[in-house]
């Protein structure tokens, strides 16, 4: 019996990742989503890991470090990684190009079929924005990415997003894109929210109605 | 959040390890039980005995004291040391070379065992096959390979090599996975399969590759930080972040401890937070043994013990860990970490709705150690998880019961056990009831009528001293009024009030027991406890009045006094007497009464009769006369003391002889042979009374008696009672017999007559001897007793010389001198 909780231990049914150049918001987008707002973030150091129910599924999200110096445990961090999301910051144009040259190999090591999501985060910024990375370069970079998994399909939502961490536009829809496609085959499931989150400190809230 | 979790306490004092030494320092360490051991530079090996002491103001010192030490004679450092205490060894790596030595004395183990071209080894403590008395190593060969070998008390043998792509420099393993550094690269190396997983690149920064088991896992360094790696190699925990230089990691759950140049730095692997840092120059190894922890330097060895305040700190973060675990439905871990963390028990109550008592004053711990409102938000509504839940709570609080820390909270436990066995287990429900506990009475009330265990609210109000409640809803069971199958019965009712003190609660009741049922009602009188004061209420004269109208229950109440109590109080013998044989008569007098019911009855009475002195017999006898029981009016004439009468009974009316031969002894016993005599006498006149029933016809049980062996006879009168027209051979028997016992009785009494003749011849011989010794009374002489002068001729001479005043011998038979005792005999 023990010996069964401890093979069961911690584990997940899928694992996700996100992926992308330092600095582009990775850290900030997955507390938008998991925490419901908006936070400022540090350097990541190595990795980072949150656990989400989502129905009955248990989901691993894993946090990478951009930084050019962890990139050799980035490889080992998205090892059996059911989906990425790659991600760059619509407002730099250099961050969606080092996506191709340095952060889609590091997905070798994910699963055949990896989901690859591909986000653009800042999109609050985009209107004060010198430049923008413009959103048909970036769909068709999807399609690319995922050309297997899509080839017998003519007409499909592409794994393309727009999104802003500020204003939680888009956040929702890029796990929902993710969990559906891979759980459900594309249907909705109303999620509950019971995350188990260590680092945060619980919300004072209601005494329990039993007491 | 940052505790103190550990201190750091100096295991070795430097000046008793090295000496004046400089140059040598330490190399490694190794600790088992109380035995420390310590390789140093310049190829010794030391052995301490360690002693842990806890002093009064709480602070933990070590008390080291060197057992021994040993020189390899190499010239070489001793770069590992591993003991292996079930083996009775130590594994000494020393110049690339693995050896044994006896673990207690030192001494080289010669018989070849060794392996060469070792850089490092590491024990598999999780091995898949081996037994107890050998152990597995994993080693870094010498080339690019790891190794695999068993090592027994005289032996190391080679098991197996992967070849790997680089040079290895350091491993930890665990069952078939050993975890390997390489110069640029960590790897996973599957020894069964020989399968090698690329993990990620050393970092350049790193010194000194190392990898450390911890549970089923593996963290090893990255740059800056802490992985984990299981042995899928994928990581399941985020990273540890910690210093750039880290070179070596401690592991004590939950903590792990990693040591930079500077800094020990303690992290929980519950949280990958950090909890406290150590200030720690040029340490240069740690290790991790048996769960403490120790450091050294070049020059000292330290110990780092966790501190009871730190503890707590601990505790939380178990207890924390406790509910996420519970919260994941992993029952066995969380209730490790609940049982660890010393959780406040409440917490976990009143995560099910109504377990908690309403009058319990528990508030949930802020901050929270958990965001579940309650059970059903874990379980999401799958009946089978809530149960397993429940069980799993009841599992836990069975087990944590009546330990220490759970004495805050027992009226909580206890309550929700209730309710736990209210609704699953009813039978589990008593037994626990039964025995002491701590239940709030409302609360439990409520749910056990809910749940209609009507008998567990008498037991609980019964417990919290509400006896009338109690007894009021047994008997509303046993008077099915209510339904409870596990309620015991009426004889439970009676137990309870015979223990009850309350007189005047149990006179209450007497009455509804007795209309149930008066013999068990009895009870409730004669198994008070003993050691009851008599009070009034309790009196026997009190009760058998009120008992009056039952007149089973009276008998069986006098039958207490009389036989178990032994009262020796006329009346209740003979009411009990009365009462026998009124119940007697009373089955005669039915004329379906079966025999056997009868015989029972005229048993009892007869055995009272015969067993009892103190009953009034003519108060019988005037009864029993009336009647054909014949057998009861011999015993009662017996007791008169009417033999003849009694005996003419049982010869003439029941004419059962051996009867009357027995009735002869038994009325003898206690008494002196002639009323011994006298009583075969009468039974043998009854015997041959002519004027009674026909002639002759009692001759057979007249010489039966006579030849007897138990009857006693007077043989003289024996003779004149014998009817002249008796043949001599009816009576030669009886009269060889007599002959030959009067013979015997002469010839004894003469060989006494002879010896007390001689005895006293004796006696006189020794007075004679005594006085013919002269006594001289002059002036000069003094008693012995007062020291006087004897003013008149009297006085007394005792046996043994002393002479004193008649008036100053006390006593004739003790010396008054000596105080020697002179035996009477001797005196006459």
């Amino acid at each position: 019996m023990a010996k069964e909780s401890e093979t069961s231990k911690r584990k997940a049914d899928i694992k996700v990742v996100i992926i992308g150049d330092a600095c582009v918001g990775k850290t900030t987008f997955i507390k938008r989503y998991i925490e419901g707002q908006f936070t400022e973030n540090t350097e990541t150091l190595g990795a980072c890991f949150y656990l989400k129910q989502w129905g009955p599924h248990n989901i691993a999200i894993w946090d990478t470090a951009g930084e050019e110096r962890f990139s050799g445990l980035n490889s080992f961090y998205c090892r059996e990684a059911s989906a990425a999301i790659v991600a760059y910051d619509i407002t730099n144009p250099e961050s969606f190009q080092r996506l191709h040259e340095r952060y889609i190999p590091l997905l070798e090591s994910a699963k055949d079929d990896c989901l690859l999501c591909v986000t653009g985060m800042k999109l609050d910024l985009e209107p004060s924005a010198k430049f923008r990375v413009p959103s048909s370069e970036a769909e068709d970079f999807s399609a690319r990415l995922n050309f297997d998994r899509y080839k017998n399909q003519d007409r499909y939502r592409k794994p393309f997003f727009e999104t802003s961490s500020l204003t939680g536009e888009g956040v929702n829809e890029v796990f929902e894109f993710i969990f559906k496609t891979l759980l459900t085959n594309g249907k909705p499931l109303a999620p509950q929210k019971s995350l188990v989150d260590l680092e945060k400190t619980p919300q004072p809230r209601e005494k329990p109605a039993c007491c | 959040m940052s505790v103190k979790a550990f201190e750091l306490v100096p295991a070795v004092e430097r000046l008793k390890l090295l000496g004046d030494k400089t140059k040598t320092s330490i190399e490694c360490i190794e600790c088992s039980g109380k035995n420390l051991y310590i390789g140093t530079s310049d190829c010794f090996v030391i052995h301490y005995l360690m002693e842990e002491v806890t002093q009064s103001n709480g602070k933990v010192t070590y008390i080291s004291e060197k057992q021994n030490h040993k020189h390899l004679a190499l010239r070489k450092p001793i770069r590992q040391l591993k003991a292996a205490s079930a083996l009775a060894r130590i594994l000494v790596l020393c110049d690339n070379v693995l050896s044994l030595l006896n673990m207690f004395n030192l001494e080289p183990i010669l018989s070849g065992a060794k392996a060469k071209g070792i850089t490092s080894f590491t024990v598999n403590d999780n091995p898949r096959h081996g037994d107890a008395f050998s152990i597995e190593i994993a080693t870094c060969a010498k080339k690019r390979a790891v190794q695999v070998y068993v090592v027994t008390e005289d032996k190391i043998t080679f098991i197996k090599e992967v070849a790997i792509p680089e040079l290895p420099m350091n491993l930890a393993v665990d069952g078939f996975c050993m975890c390997v550094a390489m110069e640029t690269q960590y790897i996973l190396v599957n020894y069964e399969t020989g399968a090698v997983r690329d993990l990620y690149p050393v970092s350049s920064q790193e010194r000194a590759p190392f990898v450390r088991r911890i549970g089923k896992e593996f963290v090893l360094p990255g740059p800056g930080i802490g992985v984990f790696v299981t042995p899928a190699a994928i990581s399941e925990r985020p990273p540890i972040k910690w210093a750039e230089d880290v070179h070596g990691v401690g592991f004590s759950y939950p903590y792990i401890v990693a040591m930079d140049s500077e800094f020990l730095t303690i992290h929980s692997i519950l949280d990958q937070k950090q909890k406290q840092t150590i200030p720690f120059q040029n340490g240069s190894i740690i290790g991790d043994f048996e769960g403490k922890i120790f450091v050294a330097s070049s020059k000292d060895v330290y110990g780092l013990i966790p501190l009871p305040v730190e503890k707590q700190m601990f505790m939380h973060i178990q207890q924390q860990g406790g509910f996420i675990k519970f919260g994941e439905h992993q029952l066995i871990e969380a209730k490790e970490m609940f049982k660890g963390g010393k959780l406040d028990v409440r917490e976990l109550i009143c995560l099910f709705p109504n377990l908690l008592p309403s009058s319990s004053d528990f508030t949930r711990a802020v901050p929270f150690l958990h965001d579940y409102a309650d059970i059903n938000q874990i379980v999401q509504g799958n009946p089978e998880r809530l149960q397993e839940c429940r069980a799993f709570l009841l599992d836990y609080l069975e087990e944590i019961r009546g330990s220490e820390s759970s004495a805050g909270s027992r009226m909580e436990i206890d309550t929700a056990l209730l309710k736990l066995y209210a609704s699953s287990n009813p039978k589990k429900l008593n037994e626990f009831l039964a025995s002491e506990n701590y239940c709030s009475l409302s609360d439990s009330l409520e749910t056990l009528n809910a749940h209609k265990c009507y008998h567990a609210q008498g037991i609980l109000y019964r417990i919290h001293g509400d006896y009338e409640k109690a007894l009021n809803i047994w008997m509303r069971i046993q008077d099915e009024e209510l339904k409870d199958p596990s309620f015991p019965g009426l004889e439970y009712i009676i137990q309870f009030l015979a223990k009850l003190s309350d007189h005047e609660l149990v006179w209450r009741h007497v009455e509804w027991c007795l209309q149930k049922d008066p013999e068990l009602t009895v009870k409730i009188f004669t198994e008070r406890p003993e050691d009851e004061p008599p009070t009034e209420r309790m009196r026997p004269d009190t009760i058998i009045d009120y008992l009056h109208a039952y007149p089973t229950a009276v008998i069986r109440y006098l039958e207490h006094l009389v036989f178990q109590r032994k009262l020796e109080k006329e009346s209740y013998h003979t009411h009990l007497a009365v009462l026998y044989l009124n119940e007697v008569l009373k089955l005669r007098e039915n004329q379906s009464t079966q025999g056997h019911v009868l015989n029972l009855a005229r048993t009892k009475l007869r055995h009272m009769l015969q067993q009892s002195n103190l009953y009034r017999v003519q108060v019988i006898l005037s009864k029993v006369k009336e009647t054909d029981m014949y057998a009861e009016c011999a015993i009662l004439y017996g007791k008169l003391e009417e033999h003849d009468k009694a005996l003419r009974i049982i010869v003439h009316k029941l004419q059962d002889y051996g009867a009357a031969e027995n009735y002869c002894d038994i009325n003898s016993s206690g008494r002196d042979l002639t009323y011994r005599r006298r009583l075969y006498q009468i039974l043998l006149g009854v015997y041959l009374d002519p004027m009674e029933g026909k002639k002759d016809s009692l001759l057979a049980p007249a010489i039966s008696l006579l030849n007897s062996e138990t009857a006693d006879f007077d043989t003289v009168r024996v003779l004149q009672l014998i009817p002249e027209n008796w043949s001599i051979g009816l009576v030669k028997q009886f009269l060889r017999h007599s002959v030959e016992n009067n013979m015997h009785l002469a010839r004894t009494r003469k060989i006494q007559n002879s010896l007390s003749r001689n005895e006293n011849l004796q006696v006189k011989y020794q007075m004679m001897k005594q006085r013919r010794e002269p006594v001289y009374l002059s002036e000069e002489r003094l008693c012995q007793v007062c020291n006087r002068n004897f003013v008149e001729p009297k006085f007394v001479r005792y046996p043994n010389g002393v002479i004193t005043h008649t008036y100053c011998a006390r006593n004739k038979t003790i010396c008054p001198v000596t105080g020697k005792l002179f035996s009477v005999t001797k005196e006459t």
